[in-house]
């Protein structure tokens, strides 16, 4: 032991003391654990042994089996000393080792022995390692000694015994649970940590019974529970029967709140802080319910105690991002803690600050933070940063003084995630508030000049090439943009020209010098870098006369690619040289279908990846693509929504076809995607007969059938509908496949020149008031329904019968409606009993929508729901209430 | 005094096994305190005991009998003054499992050179074997590369205890 110690002496520089086993071997000390088979045994370095073993194991050594099961045996021998510090190493060991269940058995009758033995601490820790060890066999066999222990006088040995019931439950629950009295009895103990585990086991026990575990909590909340821990415990559990009972909001009275309330001004602070930290997690909890907690959490921000501070602020943090108004008392002091020891203290307390601040506080705060960034890690930063992006965003009137912050910091050194974030948040603002455009810009060019990640100057360079032509004076760009020609590798120089030709697509007025920028480019050592400059220069004209720039050059520099990448890849490597050029049409739009492509190399095979079944999932902007492709349907206007596609036939039959219904202002078209499963057949002229007697207010307009449907080759046939513009009208359409069937011959592929028509039963589609419906989401939902007001509000309750659960019935509702979830509303926490979930969404003629929906579990499976919806027309509130009552 | 204590002090370990139910326990008891009950459970894993008789200190390891705990008898016996393997002599049946477990034990290079005392126990039963058939049945004879010794005890009535207590004194200080 004192060697050390010399050593530290003779070391003057060294400034931390470490620890004694530092550079201990695995080899040496399994020679040294020889002294445990000595017949004269010294239990003073047997100890030491034991330590050194346990060290190692703790440093993520490994025994081998063999190195194990010498050390295990060696240490059993030890049980002959009655060495009480001895002992407890050996238990320890046999923990820690934890050999195999053959092997571990030879101490049972040992540990049994020590179980019953006069000694506590022999009986507290044997008691642990014997249900460390033990099966249901031998359990059964010392369970009369472990209820007897749980009502110990000893609270080590009560303890021991309730924590061991703890661990026993997940393996042996049956046995456990017969113990139910004696643990109950140990609730009551008057010793503190015997208290906190024998509730603990208790809650466990009956975690499964609702009723009994609120039973439990109000039993225990009238007052019976001394020790601070178990009151914690008792508080947790609370929360999460005030959170499965339904709470009657409208009375404003919350069952079990007054104890939370009165935990407030419990004498231990774990208490008093767990107390106010479930107040600010209760379920839509109230300003008057909040107020408490947020005073004593107050209180907490000025202690002494860092672990105090730290906890206070983390949960303001949280309340603010819900109830920002809440935590604004709080502000004084959190300033304060802006210059906290504690770096995440301070972090956090600059977070909530920026959440809660106001206007005329960005300033002072900016200041303030502006001194403190230096000192923190960059994860802290980049929340930061983030916060100061939402800032932005809520007070845009302050982009000035936030974007030169943010400017700043770029210039500070930093790794990339927190660059990222940075630019990330600039080009945020940007988009967002115009005014901030041109200083943002500015400050990216800056960046750029001296930026090590080559990911982040390509992203600026692209983002620079869209938003830099229309600002009011784009030339100035330019320098910076040409710079990264000189300057940069090669991947930032293509990235460069590509920006360039940007520029020059749309301000002629720099175009002829653009021109020359970009014929010093075509001598790049780069390929790259050389046949971009090449090919823009061809496309934009390069031959000195500066002419208008045509649309479809604009298409190709600014459109995005609307073929997935995948199956570029996959075309790409199939084509081999010729004198056919590689024609960019030919490669499928998407990833298991191929409408374009079809309509222009029919017969080729397709390059998707193997054996599609039907049902393209798509995008709106897909979708939009390749409506918009199509002529007929070119002048409906703007696409309003795509629905998931729909199953038209049973699964395995002949044809496979499902429909996809867009809908448009004034018309609705059905794109039915079509698989033929037969090999033996070719189907074509195929179309799909609509009958629309059954939705009088719409009337066939287009049709356009599939020239050909190859085996296992989807296609689509479109039909189009006008109805009366704006109004969600709804009706019923039934489906027949109409087609000219063609016999093949499996073997050659070769198809029959005759054909026979042939019809083929779809089953109907419906147009319902949901399919008028976007998913659109609010940020603050209580912002945008009080702001909506309640002219149009129309409220009502609907029984939604027998449900598997209440998370199903909510999804079940939400996908009828079609509406976009607000603020994560749509998770149903487990074992609730009721549930509210906050939906907003577009409907047509773009009519804000809003809808409440609180659900309840009215006896054990049936779900009732309340139903309020405020809109901008009553009429759409009606049409919303009867979406539902139809469904 | 005290050191004069220690310098008459005699030390000695010995291993105690056998099939279960043969009484191993219980001789442990009878050395020790001379008590003796009926009613015993079986022992999973091992009881260490210590006895003192006269000046000598015996640390004794009472293994269990049951199958599984067989294969880790030899890691108990290592090193000790004497292997006492105890045979339940009123239960014919099972000799020749006794048997070989023995001779399986006797052949381990670590245990070579141990003295062996057999004890055959219950002879209170009728029908327990004689000393010259246990000797027999067991195999004794066989057994050439170390002392062995056989008794006739039964642990309910004491007899023949005395015997195996000066046996064991005597083998302690033959050891040091």
């Amino acid at each position: 032991m004192a060697q050390p110690l010399v050593k530290k002496d003779d070391d003057r520089d060294d400034e931390a003391d470490y620890s004694p086993f530092l550079g201990i071997e695995k080899g040496a000390v399994l020679q040294e654990a020889r002294v445990f088979n000595d017949p004269q045994l010294d239990p003073r370095r047997c100890s030491q042994v034991i330590t050194k073993l346990l060290y190692l194991l703790n440093q993520g050594e490994s025994f081998t089996k063999v190195e194990a099961t010498e050390v295990f045996f060696a240490v059993t021998k030890l049980f002959q000393s009655r060495d009480i510090g001895l002992r407890r190493m050996v238990y320890m060991m046999i923990k820690e080792l934890s050999p195999s269940a053959d092997e571990v058995i030879i101490v049972t009758s040992s540990l049994m022995k020590d179980m019953t033995s006069k000694t506590d601490m022999y009986r507290a820790n044997a008691i642990r390692v014997l249900c460390r060890i033990t099966d249901g066999t031998l359990l059964t066999q010392i369970e009369r000694y472990l209820k007897q222990a749980i009502v110990d006088k000893n609270p080590v040995v009560a303890s021991a015994a309730l924590v061991s019931g703890i661990h026993l439950l997940q393996t042996n629950p049956e046995i456990v649970k017969r113990w139910s009295n004696e643990v109950q009895e140990a609730v009551q103990s008057r010793a503190a940590l015997v208290q906190f585990h024998a509730l603990a086991l208790l809650h466990q026990i009956r975690q499964n019974d609702r009723l009994a575990v609120n039973k439990l909590v109000t039993s225990l909340t009238r007052g019976s529970v001394r020790s601070p821990l178990a009151q914690c415990l008792l508080i947790r559990y609370t929360s999460q029967v005030i959170r499965e009972s339904a709470n009657n909001t409208q009375t404003g009275d919350r069952p079990f709140y007054d104890f939370l309330e009165g935990c407030l001004r419990h004498k231990a602070e774990m208490v008093i802080f767990e107390a106010a930290r479930a107040i600010t997690e209760l379920n839509g909890v109230t300003s008057r319910e909040l107020t408490p907690a947020i005073t004593v959490l107050q209180l907490f921000l000025s202690s002494s105690k860092p672990v105090l501070r730290f906890a206070a602020v983390r949960t303001l943090n949280k309340v603010a991002m819900t109830h920002p108004m809440a935590v604004t008392n709080c502000n004084i002091d959190m300033e304060s803690l802006i210059s906290d020891q504690n770096r995440s203290i301070a972090t956090l307390a600059i977070t909530t600050l920026l959440k809660t601040g106001n206007e005329s506080s960005v300033d002072r705060l900016m200041k303030q933070i502006t001194n403190f960034m230096s000192d923190i890690a960059d994860e802290f930063k980049i929340v930061v940063v983030e916060a100061i992006r939402s800032l932005c965003l809520k007070f845009p009137l302050k982009h000035r003084s936030l974007m030169n912050f943010l400017s700043n910091i770029l210039r500070e050194e930093g790794g990339f995630e927190y660059k990222k974030a940075i630019v990330d948040s600039i080009v945020i603002l940007i988009r967002d508030i115009p005014e901030a455009k041109e200083s943002g810009l500015l400050h990216l060019c800056e960046f750029i000049e001296d930026c090590e990640f080559t990911y982040l100057s390509t992203q600026i360079l692209h983002f620079l090439g869209i938003e830099g032509p229309k600002t009011s004076d784009p030339s100035k760009y330019i320098r910076y943009i040409y710079n990264r020609v000189h300057l940069e590798n090669a991947t930032v120089r293509a990235g460069a020209v590509s920006t360039l030709a940007k520029f020059g697509a749309m301000v002629d007025s720099l175009k002829p010098r653009i021109f020359v920028l970009l014929r010093r480019c075509v001598f790049d050592n780069d390929d790259e870098v050389r046949d971009r400059a090449t090919l823009y220069l061809n496309t934009l004209g390069g031959d000195g006369a500066v002419v208008e720039t045509g649309e479809d050059v604009k298409d190709f520099l600014f459109g995005s690619l609307d073929i997935p990448l995948v199956n570029l890849e996959n075309s790409l490597k199939n084509y081999e040289a010729s004198e056919e050029p590689f024609d960019i049409n030919s490669v499928p739009r998407e990833v298991k279908t191929q409408p374009l492509a079809e309509k222009k190399a029919p017969g080729k095979k397709p390059t998707g990846l193997g054996a599609p079944p039907p049902g393209p999932p798509s995008t709106v902007d897909a979708y939009e693509k390749l409506l918009s492709s199509i002529p007929e349907f070119a002048n409906f206007g703007k696409l309003f929504k795509s629905s998931a596609p729909v199953e038209l036939t049973e699964a395995e039959t002949e044809y496979a076809v499902n429909v996809v219904k867009h809908i448009f202002d004034g018309h609705v078209v059905f794109q039915y995607n079509c698989t033929n499963t037969i090999p033996e057949q070719l189907l074509e002229n195929v179309i799909v007969v609509v009958d629309a007697s059954e939705a009088e207010e719409f009337a066939e307009v287009a049709s356009k059938p599939l020239r050909s449907l190859p085996y296992d080759s989807p296609g689509q046939t479109f039909v189009a509908f006008e109805k009366p513009e704006g109004v969600p009208a709804v009706g019923k359409f039934s489906n027949m496949l109409r087609f000219i069937v063609k016999e093949v011959d499996p073997s050659t592929g070769e198809a029959e020149d005759d054909g026979v028509e042939d019809e083929y039963q779809l089953e109907d589609l419906e147009v319902v008031a949901a399919d008028y419906m976007l998913k659109v989401g609010v940020s603050n939902f209580r912002n945008a329904w009080e702001s909506m007001g309640a002219d149009f509000e129309r409220v009502d309750e609907y029984g939604l019968g027998p449900r598997d659960s209440l998370a199903e019935a909510v999804n079940a509702v939400i996908n009828l409606l079609g509406m976009q979830p607000c603020e994560g509303t749509e998770v149903v926490p487990n074992n609730s009993r009721s549930h509210t979930c906050l939906l907003s969404g577009v409907y047509i003629g773009n009519v804000k929508v809003l809808v409440r929906l609180q659900f309840g579990l009215d006896g054990p499976k049936d779900v009732a729901m309340k139903l309020a919806v405020r809109s901008e027309d009553e009429v759409v509130s009606d049409a919303i209430h009867e979406i539902v009552a139809s469904g | 005094m005290i050191k004069l204590c220690l310098f008459f002090k005699q030390e000695m370990e010995l291993s105690l096994i056998g099939l279960q139910n043969a009484g191993k326990t219980s001789l442990v008891n009878v050395v020790a305190t001379g008590g003796y009950s009926e009613d015993m459970i079986p022992t999973v894993g091992f009881n260490m005991r210590k006895v003192t008789k006269g000046n000598v200190t015996i640390k004794l390891w009472d293994l269990g009998g049951q199958p599984r705990f067989r294969s880790m008898w030899e890691r108990y016996c290592r090193a000790v003054s004497a292997i006492v393997y105890v045979v339940d002599a009123a239960d014919p049946d099972n000799l020749s499992i006794s048997k070989s477990e023995l001779h399986d034990l006797l052949s381990k290079p670590s245990l070579s050179g141990i003295p062996l005392l057999v004890l055959g126990n219950k002879i209170d039963k009728p029908g327990a074997l004689s000393k010259p058939a246990l000797t027999e049945e067991m195999g004794l004879k066989s057994i050439t590369d170390r002392e062995v010794c056989c008794f006739m005890i039964s642990c309910k009535n004491s007899t023949n205890i005395d015997q195996v207590i000066d046996w064991l004194v005597k083998h302690s200080k033959s050891k040091s």
